[in-house]
This record gives structure tokens, C-alpha cells and sequence, in this order.
């Protein structure tokens, strides 16, 4: 670069910012502050992120007409913040609602890698749990958890959309209790949850 | 309600039964099943293999037999008699499409308490028994009744029967990565095994794999 | 279109070949939900496979069950009460409205109408509500037994039935005014998806799509079963136009079945033998015959059911594992199976925008496809 490039490098926005980001880094380490900043901010994300699940609109089996009851006026989820969207780049949960046959394994764990973290996972049903009646079948794997990591189990066949909603309460506490561990990482510690066990 | 009468079914059937049998390799006969409130009178066929293109257009052709139900495939290692079964189920419906008066459609109202003739719905089950084959092979009736294009699809695909004639076959219901010479409902595969490989390596499913020891299957 | 779908009623995919907006080709993609369960039941005492029947169609279950215990029925040599065939059919046509209901309130968010969604899911509600008293759970109820049903009309069902059913009726005209003075709906669905009756029968559809093409072929008339020819009641036809019945003639036709099978269970409620007020205990005579458990060797029994999307039927062969405990073969015919490759065709020549449109009005169910 030339003299006159280089005396108006220092003033480019990159380089900028990225200074006042130092500066004010270590300004708020040494006043502590970074600490509180980051508490605060994670408290509020969240609070954000489990108060409003964004399940993937997907039907797999009977277990989806109970998702579509609980999703209508007379068991209302939306008012929970659960709101279920068509593209799975903008979900956060994965709600597996039927057995997964050999044919399917491959687009469910597309549909999971493509979603962005943090995510989570609720089987759905006793298909999705352990292959429900059909785990002796020749095409039917033996729950979704041998393909996805799951969060919280409700069993029922189908389950109640009660026991759905019930689902995605356990699911906000256990946001509480992981945070924003990322999804290949809760598979020891932090059991998955299944309803109905206390 | 307007129901077909036992009388006109039974003798729409027995004409029908008799007029098949006039056929070579054709045996028809009609069979009473009692059920509910009305006895159901079914024409039973049994072709031979070789004779079956011949009956499927006549029943077509002559009988107006004009809807394909189903198409069973059986598989029967410990008979004597016979290996292979299949069966077809047919209804005659006498649907025909609703006429056109000065620009209008006039809806086709059958009043079925009066049906005669070819108009009489019958149901029919064809029955072909095949011997001791590894390719058991039927011809396709595929251009006749295009109702039995998919029927013969998951057929070959669950049963393994070969139907000659048959255009455009592939797997419908199995993954189509599922090895050649697969189909579930013949009787010497079980009913699970774990992958592809352990259906050749252990088509017995005695050996249990480590891990699933102790578990119920 | 691929498996996960807003559109597709269900787990399948519809391969397309466009040229601009015009579909010139389509190929459906079935087999993802396959569970092999005619290879299950082989293993599975006669009693057991009804459960598996409810799961083929989860919107309409009743109608399954009542199909295989029919075909078992005729297996087995078996004959019902008749306050047991009416309460059967009381269950059945409870459940053709509910699974009609299913079907609009999917049909009208296909089209754009999302309002429809939560109607029909509010009345299918209340249907739900009468089939649990009588099955005891919201979906799978199990409800026939071999031989008659489980349990008989609870006490009270028919009081609150007939209030239900009544208010449902009048709810109907609510579904008209929304669908039908829109101009957003009448515009997406008349003038596409034509399907001429003659075309239909060969390609093996049935049921409410070939009544959309006016003609009168019902199962329940032409091969009577249950007590249906002892009731007061037509099938439901649909003029339709010279080119054939296009999706707004298949949406009208839904409607008309809603009003019947309600009139059919107001009707079945007045003429059950022994009154609807009265309450068997379960396991007696009147509403459940003793049957036997084994079907011998070299006997078969088939029924052709009158199902909420056409014709479904069973082919039961005997003389299974146990000297004839299990059946040796269970063959289950799904209207849905032959219908989708039909309707596949049906959209060429037709828009893009017009497939989520042709193919809802042909009410696909997955579950029973894919068996």
C-alpha cells in the first residue's frame, strides 16, 4: 500500500471497529462487567429461545393428526410460542411423530443437519420412541434415537395433544437447566427427559 | 335403499360362471358367503397360467368386467400341490360415463334394485396356482386394466412374481437400494433382520447380534 | 416435492417435469412410511391385527378396523348381532365425517385458506369427542371385535349424539359460505384436475372421486354389506361438467357425504333394535357372537369395504402359524395406493400452482398407501 493509503487504512471501518472492540474488551474485564454482560445475555437468550419453539412442519404418521389437534383452537400451542414453520433452516425443534423406515432415515437426518443450532428433538409416539407396534418390521428402525439425538420422550399411541404440550413444557426446563449445549454433545450427562416418569 | 337383489346377483353370477368354464383351462364356479344382512354371491375362477391373457380379455372384452381390485401374490414352500398363488380380485361395476343432453351432464343414477344384465355388479376372485419355480412369471394384464399397473409393481416388489409384459417395473414400496432377489413376503425371510448383508450371512436369524442379547424380537 | 412438505397430506414424494410452469411429466414416490405390516400380521393372532388396522388410515380408523373384521368374519364363518351392526355403523359413518373434516381442514390451507384449518379441526373435535365415548380413545379406538364390538352406545351417547350431530349440520352451512362465496377458492379449484368417470373405474378409483363424475357406485349399494340397504338414504352424486369432474365437483361431493353419514347416524340411532338407551355389558350375546379362533387350512375370506377415499378390501387366507391361529396371509387393498399414480397423471398439462390444488382434492392418505 502507499503512504496515503496506509494514513487512510487507519480510519477503514474494519480495522475500526475491530480496535474498539479490543479497547472496550479489556475495559470490561478489568471492571468485571464482562462477566454480568455475558450472564445477563445468555439469561435473556434464553428465555428467548424457549419461549418460543419453532417446531419443523412435519408429519410423519397418526402421531401428526394429534400435533395438528394440538396446534388448533381447542388445545391452542401457539399461545405457548410454538408456531411450526415449513423450512427447516428456520426450526429449532425437531418433532418426530412416526416410525422412520429405512427409506426415510436418510432425508430425517438431512432435515436435522440442516438445522441451525441450538436444537432439540422430541419423539413423538411410541413409533418414534422404539418402533412401536411395528418394531419387529423388516423396514422400520427401532426409534429415532439410533439416528438423532433425542430430547424428550412422550409416549403414547397416539399421545394426547395434552401430553404434547405437557412435551414442550419439559422441554423449556431442560433449556434452562443445558443452555445452548450443542446438540451432539448432550448424548451423557444430561438425560433426555420422558414424560410421565415422575 | 336401493340394494342389488340376492336373486339377480346369483343369476348374473351363475350365467357368468357358466360362460367362463365354456373356456379351456377355465374352472368357474359361484360361491355363497354369508354375511351381515345379505349373502354375497363371489365367481370363483381357477386359471391356468397359460390360459390367463386369453380370460383376462374375455373378461374384458365380453363380460365387461371393468374394475381391477387387487393382486395377491402367496407363497406356499410347504404345499404339494402348488408354490406360487396368485390371486386377482375383480369388480364388475357397470359405471359407465354420465350422458351429455344439450350441453349439460345428466347425472347416471342407477337404481340398483333394477340393474339386469351386464349391468349387474359381481365380484370376482381369479385364482392361478404356479408349481415349484424360482421365477415365477404371470403374464401383465397391465394394458387391459390400468388399475393393475401398481398392483402388479408392489406384487414383484413384496412377492417377487415376475409378470411378463409388464412395462416400467421397479420398486414401490421397499427402498430402491434393496438387493435383488429381497421380497419380504416370501416365506423364508424373517421378519426382521438388521441389514441387507445379515439376510445372506444368517437367513435363519438364529445369531443374535451381540448387543441385542437379552432384548426381545 | 420432496418428503417434508406442507402440501403432501402425508410422507411422499411427487417427482415433476416442468417446462416453464407447465407440468409435462410427474412420477410419485411412495414407500416411506412401508412398516410391512401384511408381513406382520402372518405373526399376529386374529384379535391383534385390528389394532394394526387402525394405524393403515389414521384419519379415518374406524373404517380400517371395520373392513378387516369384516374380512375375518367371512373367514371365519361368523354371524353378528344386529344392534352390534348398527352400532357398527353408527362408528363408521362418525368416522367418514371426521375423516371428511380432516380432509377439508387440510384442503383449504392447500388452496390458501388457512381459516378452514381450525373450523374443521373444532367440529372434528366433537366428532372426536362421540367416538371416544363409544372407543374410549381420541384415534385408534379398536372398536369391533370378531364377531360384534366392544362395548355398547355408553349411557347418554345418544342424547349427546344427536345434539352434536345436529350442530354439526348447521356448522355446515358455515363451510359453504367460507368456501364457496370465495372467489380466491372457486377460482383454484374449478376448471382443473378433470377426471372422467369411464377413465376412473379402469384405472381402479372408487368412491368419493368417482361420485364427483356423476355417477352413483357405492360399495354400500352395488355389494351391500352391514345394514345399510335397511336404512332410508342415497350415495351422494355430483353433476359434473362435460369435460369430467374437476376439484370443485371433489369438494362438493365431500360436503354432500358429511350431510349423509350425519343423517345416517341420526337415522341408525332411531332404528336400533332394542333402543338407543339401553346398555349391554360387554361380552353379551346381543351385541357380541362367540366366534371361533382358528381358521383352517384352505379357507379364504374377502370383504370390499366402502371406505372414506373408495374401495378398500381384505383378502385373509387361512391356516397360519398355531394350526390356524394366525393368518397365513393378509392382503390389504388401499384405494389411496391406486389412486395417487392417477392423480399424478391427472396434473399434466396444468400449472405448478394448480398441484397442491388437484392433488388435496383427491384426499391422499399416506399411512394406508404405504401399509
Amino acid at each position: 500500500m502507499s503512504e496515503e493509503e496506509q494514513n487512510y487504512s487507519m480510519f477503514s471501518s474494519r480495522i475500526l471497529v475491530d480496535t474498539i472492540g479490543d479497547v472496550s474488551d479489556d475495559a470490561l474485564k478489568a471492571s468485571k462487567m464482562k462477566e454480568v454482560i455475558g450472564v445477563l445475555a445468555g439469561r435473556f437468550f434464553n428465555w428467548g429461545q424457549r419461549k418460543s419453539l419453532f417446531p419443523l412442519h412435519l408429519g410423519i404418521k397418526c402421531c401428526a393428526l394429534e400435533m395438528a389437534a394440538a396446534g388448533a383452537s381447542r388445545f391452542d400451542a401457539e399461545r405457548f410460542g410454538v408456531f411450526f414453520r415449513s423450512s427447516p433452516r428456520q426450526c429449532d425443534v425437531l418433532l418426530v411423530n412416526g416410525p422412520i423406515s429405512k427409506k426415510f432415515a436418510d432425508p430425517i437426518t438431512r432435515l436435522w443437519e440442516q438445522m441451525p443450532e441450538p436444537k432439540w428433538c422430541i419423539a413423538m409416539g411410541e413409533c418414534a420412541i422404539s418402533g412401536g407396534p411395528y418394531f419387529q418390521s423388516y423396514n422400520i428402525l427401532e426409534g429415532v434415537d439410533t439416528i438423532i439425538p433425542v430430547d424428550i420422550y412422550i409416549p403414547g399411541c397416539p399421545p394426547r395433544p395434552e401430553a404434547l404440550i405437557d412435551g414442550f413444557g419439559k422441554l423449556r426446563e431442560k433449556i434452562i437447566r443445558i443452555g445452548a449445549m450443542p446438540s451432539h454433545a448432550r448424548i451423557d450427562g444430561n438425560l433426555p427427559v420422558i414424560i410421565g416418569d415422575e | 335403499m336401493r340394494v342389488v337383489s340376492e336373486k339377480t346377483q346369483s343369476a348374473a353370477a351363475e350365467k357368468m360362471a357358466k360362460s367362463l368354464s365354456k373356456m379351456d383351462g377355465v374352472e368357474a364356479s359361484v360361491n355363497e358367503r354369508v354375511n351381515g344382512t345379505q349373502t354375497r354371491y363371489i365367481v370363483t375362477v381357477d386359471v391356468d397360467v397359460e390360459n390367463w391373457r386369453a380370460t383376462a380379455e374375455s373378461l374384458r372384452n365380453d363380460h365387461e368386467v371393468d374394475y381391477c381390485s387387487m393382486i395377491t401374490g402367496i407363497h406356499w414352500p410347504e404345499s404339494t400341490e402348488k408354490t406360487w398363488e396368485i390371486v386377482y380380485h375383480f369388480l364388475r361395476t357397470g359405471v359407465t360415463d354420465p350422458a351429455i343432453e344439450e350441453g349439460v351432464v345428466v347425472p347416471n343414477i342407477v337404481d340398483f334394485s333394477k340393474v339386469k344384465g351386464m349391468n349387474v355388479p359381481l365380484e370376482l376372485q381369479i385364482s392361478i396356482i404356479l408349481g415349484d419355480t424360482r421365477t415365477p412369471s404371470v403374464a401383465s394384464v397391465q394394458d387391459i386394466w390400468a388399475g393393475a399397473d401398481w398392483n402388479e409393481k408392489e406384487t414383484w416388489d413384496l412377492v417377487g412374481i415376475v409378470f411378463d409384459g409388464h412395462e416400467g417395473m421397479r420398486r414401490v414400496l421397499n427402498p430402491h437400494e434393496s438387493p435383488a432377489g429381497f421380497h419380504p413376503l416370501q416365506k423364508q425371510h424373517k421378519l426382521r433382520y438388521h441389514d441387507h448383508e445379515e439376510m445372506y450371512d444368517d437367513a435363519q436369524g438364529f445369531m443374535r447380534k451381540p448387543s441385542d442379547v437379552g432384548k426381545v424380537k | 416435492m420432496g418428503p417434508q412438505h406442507p402440501m403432501t397430506h402425508g410422507l411422499w414424494t411427487l417427482k415433476i417435469k416442468v417446462d416453464g410452469e407447465t407440468v409435462v411429466d410427474t412420477e410419485p414416490e411412495l414407500g416411506y412410511i412401508h412398516r410391512g405390516v401384511e408381513k406382520i400380521c402372518e405373526s399376529r393372532d386374529f384379535t391383534q391385527i385390528t389394532t394394526y388396522c387402525d394405524r393403515l388410515c389414521y384419519a379415518s380408523a374406524n373404517t380400517w378396523s371395520h373392513a378387516y373384521i369384516y374380512a375375518a368374519e367371512d373367514l371365519l364363518g361368523v354371524e353378528v348381532p344386529e344392534r352390534a351392526e348398527y352400532i357398527r355403523l353408527i362408528a363408521v359413518e362418525l368416522q367418514r365425517i371426521a375423516s371428511h373434516l380432516m380432509w377439508l381442514g387440510a384442503y383449504g390451507p392447500d388452496i390458501g385458506n388457512l381459516s378452514a384449518l381450525v373450523w374443521c379441526l373444532r367440529e372434528r373435535e366433537m366428532m372426536m369427542d362421540l367416538l371416544q365415548e363409544l372407543g374410549g380413545s381420541r384415534m385408534h379406538y379398536n372398536f369391533p371385535r370378531i364377531g360384534g364390538v366392544k362395548r355398547d352406545l355408553p349411557t347418554g351417547f345418544a342424547l349427546r349424539a344427536r345434539h352434536k350431530v345436529k350442530l354439526f349440520l348447521n356448522r355446515m352451512q358455515e363451510y359453504e359460505a367460507l368456501f364457496d362465496e370465495s372467489t380466491i377458492f372457486l377460482i383454484r379449484s374449478q376448471g382443473v384436475g378433470y377426471t372422467k368417470a369411464a377413465e376412473m373405474i379402469n384405472a381402479g378409483v372408487s368412491g368419493p372421486n368417482i361420485r364427483a363424475a356423476g355417477v352413483n357406485y357405492d360399495i354400500r349399494s352395488a355389494h351391500p354389506y352391514s345394514v345399510y340397504s335397511e336404512l332410508d338414504w342415497e350415495p351422494a352424486v355430483e353433476r359434473s361438467s362435460i369435460k369430467g369432474a374437476d376439484c370443485y365437483d371433489r369438494y362438493r361431493i365431500r360436503m354432500e357425504e358429511m350431510r349423509n353419514s350425519a343423517n345416517l347416524v341420526l337415522q341408525a340411532l332411531d332404528k336400533i333394535p332394542g333402543g338407543a338407551e339401553t346398555y349391554h355389558e360387554p361380552g353379551d350375546p346381543k351385541i357380541l357372537a362367540k366366534a371361533p379362533s382358528r381358521a383352517p387350512e384352505g379357507t379364504s375370506g374377502s370383504h370390499h369395504f366402502e371406505d372414506s377415499r373408495g374401495e378398500s378390501m381384505f383378502y385373509i387366507v387361512g391356516g397360519g402359524e398355531g394350526r390356524g391361529k394366525k393368518p397365513y396371509r393378509v392382503s390389504i387393498r388401499s384405494p389411496m395406493f391406486i389412486t395417487i399414480p392417477y392423480a399424478a397423471k391427472t396434473m399434466i398439462g396444468y400449472k405448478v400452482a394448480d398441484i397442491p390444488a388437484i392433488m388435496g382434492s383427491f384426499d391422499p392418505c399416506i399411512g394406508e398407501t404405504d401399509r
